[in-house]
């Protein structure tokens, strides 16, 4: 069983490598990179939990310096399903805690031969300029307010599967919540604007960050103006941890404004679906109903999704066809 | 009779108007001839056909860590970078541990100075008990030791009321009051210019009216108070109109000036989380750097200076947001100067001499920044073509935290005399 799955993945495969060494941004993936990560990643979507050997002799250090129970999981599962050995680290990334700057933290990591190192942060910026410092490869599994690139590829497989094309033009994304603090708004919005979607957002002013206009996209403060015509609508978090609080007068104030209702998601297309990166706070960010049996709810798909395409980038970062290694500014 | 003859240098000597090719003959530590092809025996005769003579150069905000934070820089090694400069007089902010709250720092600072003996150094009395924003230093001690002005710093006075009470107390004794202008509450967290940069990198900004609104209460308040105020390292639009309105209107008691990486950088540098661009003011965007520029020359900045801050490198290899704020800059602000303005075709040599030599003299009122017969012969003496490549590792500071890394600059420092002493020859720093 093990080996045709292996066969049929190395056919989709056909011998080709992503562009990149680490994955810390979006900016880095070409539409060429995308094409190979999704057509893997519906080949391990198929394959579900099959113990495959593809990735066997690897080690990879999930390397989180912010608690992360979702995200971790499912690196570490994708991980596991292509037969690396794992371990996992937690801890802070501020040296102020306990002296040793972060960067000696991943070098010491890597000296472990580790060949993929999972890294999260508090602090953004944190998985990038680490890449620079280890041999291993560095995905970033979210970094502060800046990116989380993996979360992103698995919204665009989503969306791509939901209309089965390879691109999203003409097609309209509504982004509705907390745009400034939110991580995963930074790396949805290069991977729609690199896909030739049509970007709306939806926030009162406080939770626009400054500039964000230059990204390409509209921003709207009445939402009922923005879902209407909309293919897509990806709700975001409320993140009262990181700062949120006091950029809105309460929760229920920004329910009754921005929270997505059946009435309001009634405005979009009648085929439009429902997107949410979780953890759903129920009835603040979307209507309970709305969540996950809703016929246009599409946010367990998502969690199916990031498996799938966690295990094709750790399979293409491990295993490099092109014998190409990555150099760092410590050798 | 110790003597130094600098022939067929061109002089550039704003404050007297000369500009052109002559020599100068220095007699115990003054100057006592200017003039073509003096005829004169010297000690010592530098040859500096081909080189710019001027002043030596006064910078009005640095940073030199000691006492108390000697790791990252003390009064020796900030000495021996602000000569390989050619900045012969600086002006050393308060905000060491402990802080020069009172008189025995002052004290402690200028017998350091002298001990150490190769550059002046001024320094700074602080206008709150421990920078603390709370209670008033002794300001009339702090200058009766040796403070030029009182500042904080760092931070500025938050307290709109304590600001008020200390301009009106510094007034009392003709005590000039140095301003950073932020505002802590619109600050918040933010670690870089607030704008698409900051947006993309997912930092936490900045906002140009933490700078804007600081700015203007400090204007407002010497206005109605009298009292003399120097702004220190401006970077926003709003604050170039705002001294600007103040000028207009007559205000002989305020003065400004500019950072020279303020003109010469933008908050791209930031990009790749590049911690040596991370500092207060942050680095602005394209059209504050443009403000700045039409500012210098309009006439409206009266100072250039560096904000010399010497860091150690774990304080830079932290995340961007918990990095140090600060930069090194005594050993590049002239050849910045010289490449962003000169060059760049903003503004002609002797306007850029201006700003770093007899105009900041003038605003901590000290006799020098000139060249006329009599003059203290604090003289610097630049290759203004030279291009060369910023490498810290070169650097005389300790501090290797230098946001101009690997750029390339046009002009550097050749020969340094201070009080007729030759200090520096051909970048090589003597008598120490």
């Amino acid at each position: 069983m093990s080996t045709e799955i292996t066969d049929s993945l190395t056919i989709i495969r056909a011998g080709r490598d992503v562009s990149f060494f680490d994955l810390y941004s979006i900016d880095q993936v070409s539409l060429t990179d995308f094409g190979l990560i999704f057509a893997l990643a519906r080949g391990f979507r198929e394959a579900k939990t099959a113990k495959l050997t593809l990735c066997k002799g690897h080690t990879q250090v999930n390397c989180f310096f912010e608690p992360s129970t979702r995200t971790q999981a499912s690196f570490d599962l994708s991980a596991k399903h292509l037969g690396m050995d794992t371990t996992s680290v937690s801890g802070s990334s501020s040296s102020a805690k306990k002296g040793e700057s972060y960067i000696d933290t991943v070098e010491t990591l890597d000296s472990y031969n580790t060949r993929i190192l999972i890294v999260r942060s508090s602090e953004a910026g944190v998985p990038e300029v680490a890449s620079r410092y280890v041999n291993a490869s560095i995905i970033n599994a979210g970094d502060g307010w800046h990116e989380h690139p993996t979360q992103a590829l698995l919204d665009a497989l989503t969306m791509l599967d939901h209309f089965g094309t390879t691109d999203l033009n003409g097609r309209v994304v509504v982004i509705v919540g907390d745009i400034m603090h939110s991580r995963v708004f930074g790396s949805l919005v290069r991977i729609l604007k690199k896909l030739g979607a049509t970007i709306k957002v939806a926030a009162p002013a406080t939770f626009l960050s400054a500039g964000v206009e230059q990204f390409g996209l509209t921003a709207f403060y009445n939402i009922e103006e923005a879902l209407i015509g909309a293919d897509v609508v990806y709700a975001l978090r409320v993140q009262e941890e990181r700062g949120a609080s006091g950029f809105i007068p309460t929760l229920r104030e920004y329910s009754k404004t921005f929270g997505i209702s059946e009435a309001r998601l009634n405005l979009a297309k009648f085929d439009a679906i429902l997107m949410h990166p979780g953890p759903v706070i129920r009835d603040i960010d979307v209507h309970s109903a709305l969540v996950s049996r809703h016929p246009q709810s599409r946010i367990l798909a998502q969690v199916e999704n990031g498996m799938a395409v966690r295990k094709a980038l750790l399979w293409l970062l491990a295993d490099r066809i092109d014998g190409k290694v990555k150099t760092c500014k410590r050798m | 009779m110790n003597t130094v003859l600098i022939k067929n240098g061109r002089v550039v000597d704003p404050k007297n108007k000369v500009d052109g090719i002559c020599d100068i003959y220095v007699v115990e530590g003054k100057v006592a001839k200017v003039g073509i092809g003096l005829i004169v025996t010297a000690d010592t005769v530098i040859d500096a056909t081909g080189l710019v003579v001027t002043p030596g150069l006064i910078d009005l905000q640095v940073h030199f860590r000691e006492p108390g934070r000697e790791d990252r820089e003390t009064i020796l090694t900030g000495s021996r970078a602000a000569l390989k400069g050619g900045v012969t007089s600086v002006v050393t902010m308060p905000n060491s541990t402990p802080a020069a709250d009172n008189q025995s720092v002052i004290e402690f600072v200028i017998k350091r100075a002298r001990e150490v003996g190769l550059i002046n150094i001024y320094p700074t009395g602080t206008i709150t008990k421990g920078q603390a924003g709370g209670t008033l230093s002794e300001m009339r001690e702090l200058k009766t030791s040796g403070a030029v002005a009182v500042t904080d710093d760092g931070s500025d006075v938050q307290d709109p009321n304590l600001l008020r009470r200390a301009m009106e107390y510094a007034k009392t004794h003709d005590v000039l009051i140095m301003s950073h202008c932020e505002t802590n509450t619109l600050t918040d967290h933010g670690v870089m210019h607030e704008g698409f940069v900051s947006t993309q990198l997912g930092l936490p900004g900045t906002p140009e009216v933490s700078e804007d609104l600081a700015v203007e209460k400090n204007i407002i308040l010497a206005q109605k108070t009298g009292a003399r105020l120097h702004l220190l390292h401006n970077s926003t639009k709003g604050a170039m109109s705002a001294i600007a309105r103040a000028k207009a209107s007559g205000a002989q008691n305020i003065t400004a000036e500019v950072s020279v990486q303020h003109f010469a950088l933008t908050d791209t540098e930031c990009h790749g989380y590049n911690t040596q661009a991370k500092m207060y003011p942050p680095l602005r965007s394209q059209d504050h750097v443009d403000a700045i520029i039409e500012a210098i020359k309009a006439g409206t900045i009266d100072a250039l200076t560096t904000d010399h801050a010497p860091h150690i490198e774990p304080d830079k290899l932290l995340p961007f947001v918990d990095a140090a704020f600060g930069s090194v800059g005594l050993e590049t602000s002239f050849a910045v100067m010289n490449t962003y303005l000169v060059e760049a075709g903003h503004i002609d040599l002797a306007t850029g001499i201006a700003l770093m030599t007899h105009k900041p003299a003038a605003i901590i009122e000290i006799e020098k920044g000139s060249l006329e017969v009599g003059a203290d012969a604090d003289i610097s003496i630049f290759d203004v073509d030279k291009e060369w490549v910023v490498d810290p590792k070169e650097f005389e500071s300790k501090g290797k935290n230098c946001v101009f890394t690997d750029k390339t600059l046009i002009g550097k420092t050749k020969h340094v005399i201070i009080g007729g002493v030759v200090k520096m020859i051909d970048e090589v720093i003597i008598g120490s």
